[in-house]
């Protein structure tokens, strides 16, 4: 289940770390290691999680490769609407009920 | 009571409700902290003040979710009287993480088809 995945590869602090850097503009793995602690492999392990989440996306230029937030990560406004759209009826439910119950 | 949803954009939730009380009633529920919380908790905002707020017509919150990627957005609460005593609440939520900026750009491209499918 993709939401999930997208929670579990955003909820370590690493991972959100790079997936900020990389939502400023695509870039390889070691401009992505600038300024971060973090070993060659271990970056390789973050971005292939955020790859499973479809997160980011990479793109082979020659003998490099690029990392960039993958477009389709649309599936996170997706369920942001989706979160909203139960959430705000199930609000106003409550707020009616406490409108009832306040003085005039 | 009609709910109803009229269609936003792409990042955006527009929905309206009638809500049986006067507009300076649900003005009070909606501003004043202390009844504010008690149907939209704290934890739902990135700032418990106010972006702005022109009493009785609308007020704004900055908003974050509670749980990752912790995405941050704005909602408006428009009031205004309807015909029979009581109010139309709009409520306009647009998703405003900086995150995004750049999706939202391909998406007014090209992603469009494919969230209205997954939304």
């Amino acid at each position: 289940m993709i939401e999930n995945d997208i929670f579990k590869a955003l909820a370590d602090p690493t991972r959100r770390a790079i997936f900020e850097k990389l939502a400023t503009g695509s870039m390889n793995a070691s401009a992505l290691r600038q300024g971060m602690e973090i070993s060659q492999s271990a970056m390789s392990q973050h971005l292939s999680v955020l790859r499973n989440a479809r997160l980011v996306c990479e793109e082979r230029q020659g003998r490099f490769v690029n990392y960039e937030v993958n477009p389709e990560g649309l599936a996170l406004i997706a369920g942001w609407l989706a979160k909203y759209r139960a959430y705000w009826p199930a609000r106003v439910d409550t707020l009616k009920a406490l409108l009832k119950d306040m003085d005039q | 009571m009609n709910d109803m949803q009229t269609e936003g954009q792409m990042k955006d939730l527009v929905l309206e409700y009638e809500l049986d009380a006067p507009p300076e009633k649900v003005w009070r529920a909606i501003s004043i902290p202390a009844f504010r919380e008690k149907w939209l908790p704290q934890g739902a905002l990135a700032d418990a003040e106010p972006v702005s707020s022109t009493p009785d017509e609308e007020i704004r919150y900055r908003m974050r979710d509670e749980e990752p990627p912790f995405l941050e957005s704005t909602v408006t609460f428009r009031l205004r009287p309807n015909a029979v005593g009581g109010t139309v609440l709009g409520i306009i939520h647009v998703l405003e993480d900086a995150r995004l900026e750049r999706h939202a750009q391909t998406a007014a491209n090209d992603g469009w088809p494919y969230l209205m499918r997954a939304a």
